[in-house]
């Protein structure tokens, strides 16, 4: 299978930089996936999973959250504030922060608030979502 | 000359004092080893932030939009609206690291008609407040140990401004660390975007554009994919190249700080120690002088009594 180049990103580490077969990750409005020699693209990443198979068999999944991807020349890069395995995820950290979030969105918040909140409350979710389905420690 | 009391006393205050230091050279470089490791983890990221920016722009269609600042009516505007992000430390001590980005935000404040101050760190918001600079009072973030978070809610306030038009150029000051002797303030200009016109003439200006770089522009005209829609990908654009950069700004400038802060605590230790030198052979002097005198003393006392005993007999 032809496989392109892919860089995942994240502010406090490089998640992945390798070779992959086909990458499927959470756009606009729905699942998108990108296989070798993609048209040059540009695309928003929304909140949730992404998950792609290196040219050995294995499929990868991360809990991402929002940010950008660019495709050129068979390349593509994945920038985004936080990248992280199932299995990395402290599900107790996650339920609090997802409590928290649904606590500050009840409260009277201004609009730049809500916005902290609810994006915080999407990446909450997210987490527990992606501990549950694919960890099962 | 001071006497044997007096060097004594100043030595051991020279000695305290050191002690002082040399705890806090010990933890700013504990703090600067996890600063450091920081910086190491978000440098990837940082840089292709940039690159991923520039490239992306370098594409964008021909557009007006606010967030390049390219609208009729930006362009009537005589003023410009700035705001200024400073960052600096939460506490002093650090040699000339705090002042160095204070001059550097006084200076840009002096050429500037209209501004505004959001200063992150204790040291900064104090010295602009007390030098009635327009700082944002309920602008309050600490510089120490800086997280995504603090960057995100940051960049919710900067560009909720900049959306209502209360701002009109948006530049952060933060220092930055060339390597462990050497630190830079840097200005950087967040927002408006550069057009793309601009972006490519900066890729040509690089010295020596590679072939690849020449290619990619001639090319940069062709179908390019932006989904969903440019509009939506700039707003996006917009959050994730503010925030990645005071982030990266953040942890740039908190390496510094502790770095130095570790060498101006070095460099006070060792002056301490230089100091205890000379002090310690001048009050040995004074002591020997002492001695001898208290000595001549005896033996002048011991003779004029031989003399009298003489003189009796």
């Amino acid at each position: 299978m032809n496989t392109f180049t892919l860089r995942i990103i994240a502010c406090n580490r490089v998640f992945y930089d390798g070779e992959c077969e086909i990458l499927i990750f959470p756009g606009y409005g729905g699942q998108m996936a990108i296989m070798a020699h993609h048209e040059s693209m540009t695309c928003s990443i929304e909140i949730g999973e992404i998950s792609f198979r290196t040219p050995d068999g294995d499929t990868h999944v991360a809990i991402v959250s929002d940010g950008l991807i660019n495709m050129e020349k068979n390349k593509a890069t994945v920038l985004v504030y936080s990248a992280e395995r199932p299995e990395e995820i402290d599900k107790f950290r996650a339920e609090a922060a997802f409590e928290r979030a649904r606590e500050q969105l009840k409260q009277k918040q201004s609009i730049m608030e809500y916005h902290v909140s609810s994006a915080s409350l999407a990446r909450a979710i997210a987490r527990i979502k992606g501990k549950e389905k694919f960890d099962f420690h | 000359m001071a006497n044997a009391r007096e060097i004594q006393n100043r030595i051991r205050s020279i000695k305290d004092t050191m002690k002082i230091t040399k705890a806090m050279y010990m933890m700013s470089s504990m703090k600067l080893r996890r600063a450091k490791q920081k910086l190491e983890d978000t440098e990837p990221f940082f840089y292709a932030l940039q690159e991923q920016i520039s490239s992306i722009l370098s594409r964008f269609p021909e557009m007006h939009h606010l967030y390049f600042d390219n609208r009729e009516k930006d362009r009537r505007e005589l003023v410009k609206k700035k705001g200024y992000i400073v960052i600096t430390g939460d506490k002093g001590m650090a040699g000339a690291y705090n002042h160095n980005v204070m001059k550097k935000a006084q200076e840009l404040a002096k050429n500037a008609e209209d501004y505004h101050m959001y200063v992150v760190g204790e040291v900064g918001r104090h010295h602009f407040a007390a030098l009635n600079y327009p700082v944002d009072e309920t602008f309050l973030f600490s510089a120490n140990n800086p997280s995504i978070h603090r960057a995100r809610v940051i960049t919710e306030r900067i560009v909720d401004l900049y959306n209502r038009e209360e701002l009109d150029e948006v530049y952060v000051i933060y220092t930055r660390m060339i390597n462990s002797m050497k630190e830079e303030v840097e200005v950087q200009q967040l927002l408006p975007l550069k057009t793309r016109q601009f972006v490519r003439q900066e890729l040509l200006d690089k010295v020596q554009p590679s072939e690849f770089d020449k290619e990619t522009l001639e090319s940069a005209d062709d179908w390019f994919l932006i989904y969903p829609s440019p509009k939506k990908v700039l707003e996006k654009l917009v959050y994730n190249y503010v925030t990645g950069f005071i982030y990266g700004a953040l942890v740039e400038s908190s390496a510094s700080e502790e770095n130095s802060r570790m060498m101006a605590m070095q460099s006070a230790t060792n002056n301490a120690e230089a100091m205890l030198t000379i002090l310690s052979i001048q009050y040995n002097r004074i002591r020997q002088a002492a001695i001898t005198q208290e000595i001549t003393e005896v033996i002048g006392g011991a003779k004029a009594l031989k003399k009298k005993k003489k003189l009796v007999r």
